[in-house]
């Protein structure tokens, strides 16, 4: 097994480009490029030279080379469903997908022979309300036969139902409930789509970003009763706009504002507003 | 037959040895590429998958061996071939009925995959 066999699959040169191969991985391979490499697992791979300090990020050129030939040759596969691939800072793969295929995409990845990603690592969400698809859903998936890891993200909103991948993955089921659970999204042909971590009759999906800290309702044992009793919460918190955009000073290339911002007028500086003549606390010390 | 003695056993839970692997792969990778006729010549998918089955193919029948067959094909022992193509299979067939070939479905929005969202 040890032998330096590389299975090499014929690839033309990429002649229409979706937009799927981010500025980084384009930097790194050229379109030329006509071999995908995979090799398995068990395969000795080469040490890379000029190995930097421990505390930093080691970055594997081969491992790196061999995801991004490999996200280059799924959204040539699926030309229909794949919108972007990136590879993130600590080299990851990732593989941004329509949310109607969600399914193909996953079921290529999990029975092609160049991928065998076998084992589903985990699904999770993220909640952004100011998008037009607040949900972004990640699945990790782990590939024992080449020893790589591949993450596919797609998104949706609280209406738009997304496909189970219960019949790929048994495992599927529980985080599939999870994810309904705490951020309620919907799954069509899940088996059992029910709640998992919260409470027997609890309402909301805990998660989401406009469900306020201390709930809506708070549980306590009731003497008089002899049992547990749920009260709607007395202590109310009301609805929090969250601020997103970063106090702190950032690099330019993060720093544009939301757009709503941009209307408002420009703030008063830090002097015109101990120049106010207004009952503010400087005032009352002159 | 010196080619045909067999394995004890894979090692592996659930997978048992494979009597005539000869005869089981060359079943599966006719009925692969079978399948893959309902895809259109220009679709990648199509073309990777014809090239990997046929390498394939191609040791399977010029190589009696089974242990050097599987050092040729090197992807694991001849059972796990022989599932990677029943999962081939049974890919090709959902790549065909989900027309993956086609343009892109859409676009995502807007700022949709935007990070930091700032």
């Amino acid at each position: 097994m040890a032998s330096s066999f590389i299975r090499h699959v014929a690839r033309p040169i990429l002649a229409t480009s979706k937009g799927f191969v981010s500025a980084a991985a384009h930097r790194n391979i050229p379109s030329s490029l006509v071999f995908l490499y995979r090799t398995q697992a068990t395969t000795t791979p080469q040490s890379t030279p000029n190995v930097p300090a421990p505390s930093l990020i080691r970055v594997d050129v081969e491992q790196r080379k061999a995801l991004v030939d490999f996200g280059q040759y799924v959204a040539e596969c699926l030309p229909r469903f794949v919108q972007h691939v990136q590879m993130t800072s600590t080299n990851e793969l990732e593989i941004l997908v329509h949310p109607d295929g969600i399914f193909s995409v996953i079921a290529f990845l999990k029975d092609h022979t160049n991928a065998q990603f076998s084992s589903l690592a985990d699904i999770t969400a993220i909640d952004v309300p100011t998008r037009t698809y607040r949900f972004e859903l990640a699945y990790n998936l782990l590939s024992l036969r080449y020893n790589s890891r591949v993450r596919v993200k797609t998104y949706t909103d609280e209406l738009t139902p997304i496909a189970s991948i219960c019949d790929l993955f048994d495992g599927a089921n529980w985080m599939e409930r999870e994810v309904w659970d705490m951020y309620g999204i919907y799954f069509t042909n899940h088996p059992d789509l029910r709640r998992i971590l919260t409470d027997y009759g609890f309402e909301g999906h805990p998660m989401r970003k406009d469900f306020p800290l201390p709930g809506y309702t708070e549980v306590r044992y009731d003497e008089e009763q002899k049992r547990v009793v749920i009260e709607p919460l007395e202590l109310t918190q009301d609805y929090r706009k969250f601020e997103l955009s970063t106090p702190w000073e950032t690099f330019p290339k993060f720093r544009n504002r939301p757009l709503d911002d941009s209307k408002k007028p420009p703030e008063p500086t830090a002097s015109e507003v101990s120049q106010k003549p207004s009952g503010t606390g400087s005032e009352n010390k002159k | 037959m010196a080619s045909k003695i067999l394995k004890a056993t894979t090692n592996i839970t659930g997978l048992a040895v494979c009597k005539d692997p000869h005869y089981a792969l060359k079943l599966l990778y006719g009925k692969i590429l079978r399948d893959l006729k309902n895809i259109p010549e220009t679709s990648a998918y199509r073309k990777y998958t014809e090239d990997i089955i046929n390498s394939r193919l191609e040791h399977v029948e010029n190589e009696p061996n089974i242990a050097r067959l599987e050092r040729k094909i090197n992807c694991g022992q001849i059972e796990e071939v022989i599932v990677q193509a029943e999962n081939e299979l049974m890919c090709a067939r959902r790549m065909a009925l989900n027309h993956v070939w086609g343009p892109l479905a859409s676009q995502a929005p807007p700022n949709q995959w935007k990070w930091p969202i700032v």
